[in-house]
């Protein structure tokens, strides 16, 4: 009966059972961070052009460029159990035909904010990972990261809708949203409403803009 | 060892306990099942299109039960193709329209496109049915015994070997330790996914 084998296998029980309720307190140490995220976004360069999904499509559609201005304190999201933070900006406008409650989201920039812990999983090249491991040395938590300051930032996605048509959309608001990828435990978004410790996104959404008509080819060449 | 099997009655019970163990095992798997309202509620990471959010090996819960707010954008769903058998684990990039037929855009956070070239021919959206869950809970690394056993399958021979020969000895301890035993069955059970 206690032979060598069983040992083992009692050892293995128990390590795994250990493991599991110590990520279980990580988890939960969750809640124990408060958190006071805040943003504030304004567009600050809109354009409509004509383009096509790709380069083999005789498909022509319209393509907002969203250019914006992004302040953000995120830094209270930063915890020792943050893996990392996925930052993005959504363009939101209603449906034109759909009633009040149809609407459309689009992401037009995301941006993945690792932890240093998490640094050496990110995909950027070694002269980059150099660069934001002296940025953090010596911390294991830098809420420094979760501070974002962006003047008139491109856009990375040029966003259009299923119909093709973009331009001259009334009622587009900018907004901030933040997903919490923890090491182990539950994933978390921005809230609408307060929740214990995390309070809900300060601000974080933009004045309704419209979409301009379609800008013609020869005002972006200049001619 | 050995020694049960000279009494029927004791290797018997062991055999029964035994049973036990693995449909206990099931049970939960279904039960949580029926909880999350997906086919699949724990799945384990394939690939690295999600990094460096999810690794390979990573096991993932998934809910599919839209009880306070629909699947919005930015959410991690697991989706399946039309009549294709990959499901695969991206982020809501695009949501245009409301209700279960908003069509919906996906992407990887570590691919530089979306995933409109994954989809069917003359598929240019998903719709909620073809999502199988959002993900809400992670743990890290736990599913990559699944993926070792299934990229080296001698692994798999050896493991059925090993356990053939301590059923018995699983048996006793088993008793002893059902409950934490069923959670590695289930983690051991769950599918892998890109």
């Amino acid at each position: 009966m206690y032979n060598s084998l069983t040992r083992l296998q009692n050892v293995f029980g128990f390590f795994t059972t250990v493991a599991f309720v110590v990520g279980a307190i990580i988890a939960a140490s969750d809640f124990t961070a408060p958190r006071t995220p805040s943003a504030s976004i304004k567009p600050t360069n809109v354009q409509v052009v004509k383009g096509r999904p790709h380069y083999y499509s005789s498909k022509k559609e319209e393509y907002a460029i969203i250019k914006f201005s992004l302040d953000a304190d995120l830094s209270s999201l930063f915890t020792w159990n943050t893996k990392q933070l996925f930052v993005y900006v959504t363009a939101e406008w209603p449906a034109v035909d759909g009633g009040a409650n149809q609407t459309n989201k689009a992401v037009i920039w995301d941006a993945i904010i690792t932890s240093p812990s998490s640094d050496h999983l990110a995909n950027i090249g070694p002269a980059t990972l150099k660069k934001l491991r002296k940025s953090a040395a010596g911390k294991s938590i830098d809420p420094n990261r979760g501070k974002l300051s962006l003047k008139n930032q491109r856009p990375k996605y040029q966003i259009t809708h299923p119909s093709g048509k973009v331009a001259k959309t009334d009622d587009v608001t900018l907004r901030v949203h933040y997903n919490v990828q923890p090491w182990v435990g539950a994933l978390t978004w921005n809230q609408d409403v307060d929740f214990a410790m995390w309070k809900k996104m300060g601000q974080g959404i933009s004045k309704a803009f419209s979409l301009p008509a379609i800008k013609k080819k020869d005002e972006t060449k200049g001619r | 060892m050995l020694s049960s099997l000279q009494n029927p009655r004791q290797a018997a019970a062991q055999l029964l306990n035994f049973a036990l163990i693995l449909s206990t095992a099931f049970m939960m798997w279904k039960g949580l099942s029926i909880a999350a309202d997906s086919p699949s509620p724990i799945v384990v990471v394939l690939s690295g299109s999600m990094e460096p959010a999810f690794q390979r090996g990573d096991l993932l819960f998934l809910w599919n039960r839209n009880l306070l707010a629909e699947t919005d954008i930015g959410e991690v769903v697991v989706y399946n193709v039309k009549g294709k058998d990959i499901p695969i684990v991206h982020r809501v990039v695009r949501k245009f329209g409301l209700g279960e037929h908003a069509k919906l855009l996906t992407k990887g956070d570590n691919n530089a496109a979306d995933d409109t070239e994954l989809y069917a021919r003359g598929q240019d959206y998903l719709e909620r049915r073809d999502i199988i869950g959002s993900v809400v809970g992670y743990i890290p690394f736990v599913g990559y015994v699944t993926i070792m056993l299934s990229e080296h399958p001698w692994l798999k021979t050896v493991m059925l070997g090993i356990m053939g020969l301590l059923v018995l000895q699983y048996a006793i301890l088993f008793e002893a330790d059902r409950d934490s035993y069923d959670v590695r069955i289930v983690i051991a059970l769950s599918p892998k996914y890109e």
